[in-house]
């Protein structure tokens, strides 16, 4: 088990009231594995993901990353060495190039990395489907499908095993959707990574190898 | 793409950007850089001129402070002489390099004559005339001529035992000399003679006379005025004639002709020994000189020894009379200093405003930063480089330009100021021959390392105290709350 989820709570206090977004809730997952969490707008998804990927602290409860708490890893040293996010907004950085946007986690975390990192980085971006000439673009020249798979290269550089991503498909059409779902299943099963993914789409769950339903703050296997 | 290297980029992808906050930083640049030329070069003109007024110092009385009392508490008035312990004491300060005391007096001589310049009239006296001006020294090395007064051209200056025993020795200019036909080696007498105005025959007698003889051990020139002076050579003569009738002896010999002249004189005037009957009287009235390590000191010597003297007495430096000269150089320093201040200040709110409208901007792009783990430290650093690369790019520009702007603002200020400042000032104190106008010529806007580095240090701490503001901004960014909405 690379990840896991104890008895998180978190909610946003409204006077006296306390408006549960995640109650008690309990989660594992394993490398090798591509993971689904489905759920409405407002159902808590992006809340959960970001817990899991300590962008956020749970009210309660604890994130064991590899059984170790990751708040004793540290947030900032887990979300550095040990997670890669992808955003449904791609969350690039728009005046660098695709190239320069993948080198930039390889500068910050303390996981090895080679000394070459623009050939791993230009690798990375073929490996996803970015081809040379398009890596040395500024991001905001490529389309809504490319910034994704560069999100996803950028995510990958710092040979994470933990992969989390929010509506990675989005605000993106069907045949792109269904490629980058393809590359996730790719990172699980090829590379042994874990993959999860928050989404509300029923076809991507449906590709996932399990998939979990968060309803009104409670997490269930998603049958 | 460490944050060094993320910084550096971050100022060549946003040019835009970049120029703005390179246009804000030279505008204001140019104030600091205008200011602090000014400032450093009032602080040149202060350390030139206080140089070249000298390191002195004396105790004198506060004729400031005497200026302010009544009739009747002048009356009441206890004078003290200023004795050899208080100077002694006061000598032994650490800012005191060596130190002197003079009593002084005025004697005659029937058989030289003093000398007159170029002037070729001969003055008539009934008797000798007073024109010999006896200095006493206790400093046997002359302090004069270790000041630059003066300069020893021939034989040699007291010995410590001459001093001491108060020998008949004596130091001339070599002008009085020559005017005399004297050399070292040679013998010389003045006449200490006591007059007598007889109210009731309406006549001046004299009741007393002795002769004081004195070898002449030593010839000194006047280096007091300037031969570049633009004067012609008679009135320069005239100015300088006390100087060339001064007599060098050791202090004991001027205190015994005081002392015969004062004691014939009471003997002489019955009215006036009864006005001064059983009073004690002094006779030694010493004119103290400290020559201090620097100028500098001045201030810090007299705060100590301050305290030291009796009342009414006061320390009085060469460069007190800095204050009272250097009207034009003070308000250039008092305006340039309020530039500064308001020119840090608006820097700080301007270029903190600007920088923090660009990182809102930018927002997403820091969030990005924080949720790939990078440490807010270097997120700081990363915006500190942006800032402080564009800030020495706008800072160098503006050093060359402010200070010519500098230049030009100075010269028209002084000219006006000048006129204002120039004449009619009362001063008590040392006279040297500085006056506003060698203020003036000495003051110059330069373009000198202190300059350099006092400017680049103000300007790039004003910049980095701007950014303080912008980066309490950063430090409360949360990434989720960024990237998540």
């Amino acid at each position: 088990m690379i990840l896991e989820a104890r008895d998180l709570n978190y909610y946003y206090q409204d006077g006296d009231m306390r408006r549960y977004i995640l109650k008690d809730t309990s989660v594992s997952f394993e490398k090798g594995k591509f993971y689904t969490i489905l759920g409405q707008s407002g159902s808590g998804k992006t809340t959960l993901l970001s817990l899991l990927s300590a962008l956020d602290s749970p009210h309660s409860g604890t994130i064991l990353f590899n059984d170790q708490d990751i708040k004793q890893i540290g947030y900032e040293n887990y979300r550095r060495n040990h997670v890669g996010i992808i955003f449904q907004s791609y969350n690039l950085i728009p005046t660098f190039t695709a190239v320069e946007n993948v080198l930039i986690p390889m500068s910050i975390t303390e996981n090895e990395v080679p000394e070459d990192q623009k050939t791993v980085a230009y690798n990375l971006l073929d490996y996803i489907g970015i081809v040379k000439s398009k890596a040395d673009r500024t991001v905001n020249k490529l389309s809504g499908g490319e910034q994704q798979r560069v999100a996803i290269a950028r995510a990958l550089a710092t040979n994470v095993e933990l992969i989390v991503a929010d509506e990675p498909t989005g605000n993106l059409d069907e045949e792109m959707e269904q490629e980058i779902i393809d590359i996730f299943k790719r990172l699980a099963h090829e590379h042994n990574k874990c993959v999860i993914v928050v989404t509300h789409s029923n076809e991507i769950a449906l590709q996932s190898d399990q998939s979990f339903l968060l309803r009104k703050g409670v997490l269930t296997a998603n049958e | 793409m460490n944050f060094l290297k993320r910084g550096l980029l971050g100022i060549t992808r946003k040019k835009g950007k970049s120029l703005i906050l390179l246009a804000v930083i030279f505008v204001l640049g140019n104030l600091i850089s205008g200011a602090t030329a000014i400032q450093q070069a009032t602080v040149n003109v202060e350390t030139n001129i206080k140089e070249r007024m000298g390191a002195l110092a004396t105790i004198q009385y506060d004729y400031e402070e005497l200026d302010q009392l009544s009739e009747e508490e002048w009356m009441e008035i206890e004078w003290q002489n200023i004795g050899p312990d208080l100077i002694e004491q006061v000598g032994e300060l650490s800012y005191v390099k060596y130190y002197d005391y003079n009593m002084t007096n005025y004697l005659g001589s029937n058989s030289i004559e003093s000398y007159q310049g170029d002037v070729e009239e001969v003055v008539h006296h009934i008797g000798p005339s007073m024109d010999f001006y006896m200095k006493g020294i206790n400093y046997a090395p002359v302090l004069d001529f270790e000041e630059g007064k003066g300069q020893l051209v021939d034989g040699r200056v007291f010995t410590e035992e001459e001093v001491k025993n108060g020998s008949s020795v004596a130091i001339i200019s070599k002008k009085l000399a020559d005017r005399n036909n004297l050399q070292v080696g040679d013998n010389f007498t003045l006449v200490n003679e006591v007059y007598f105005w007889d109210y009731e025959t309406g006549e001046e007698e004299i009741v007393a006379s002795r002769d004081v003889v004195l070898e002449i051990i030593g010839l000194f020139e006047s280096l007091t005025l300037n031969e570049d002076m633009e004067m012609d050579d008679g009135f320069i003569d005239w100015m300088d004639l006390d100087y060339q009738n001064t007599i060098y002896v050791p202090n004991a010999i001027v205190i015994n002709e005081t002392e015969f002249y004062y004691e014939e004189y009471i003997k002489a005037d019955k009215e006036y020994a009864e006005s001064i009957a059983g009073e004690a009287i002094d006779y030694e009235y010493y004119e103290p000189m400290f020559v201090l390590n620097s100028p500098e000191d001045s201030e810090a010597f007299a705060e100590e020894v301050k305290p030291l003297l009796p009342q009414y007495y006061t320390v009085i430096s060469a460069t007190d009379q800095y204050d009272n000269i250097a009207g034009p150089v003070e308000s250039m320093s008092n305006l340039s200093k309020y530039v500064l201040i308001a020119a840090a200040i608006a820097t700080i709110l301007i270029i903190g405003l600007v920088v923090l409208l660009f990182l809102r901007d930018r927002k997403r792009e820091l969030g990005i930063y924080l949720s790939l783990g990078e440490s807010r430290g270097k997120v700081i650093g990363q915006i500190l480089i942006e800032v402080m690369v564009v800030a020495f790019v706008g800072i160098t520009l503006s050093l060359f330009s402010g200070n010519m702007m500098a230049g030009s603002i100075s010269e028209s200020m002084m000219k006006v100021d000048d006129q204002d400042y120039y004449h009619d000032y009362m001063y008590y104190g040392f006279n040297n021959d500085i006056t506003t106008e060698d203020v003036i010529d000495a003051y110059e806007v330069t373009f000198d390392s202190t300059y350099i580095l006092v400017f680049y240090g103000i300007g790039l701490l004003t910049i980095l105290l701007s950014t303080i503001i912008p980066l309490v901004y950063i430090v409360r960014l949360n990434p989720k709350k960024i990237l998540m909405e």
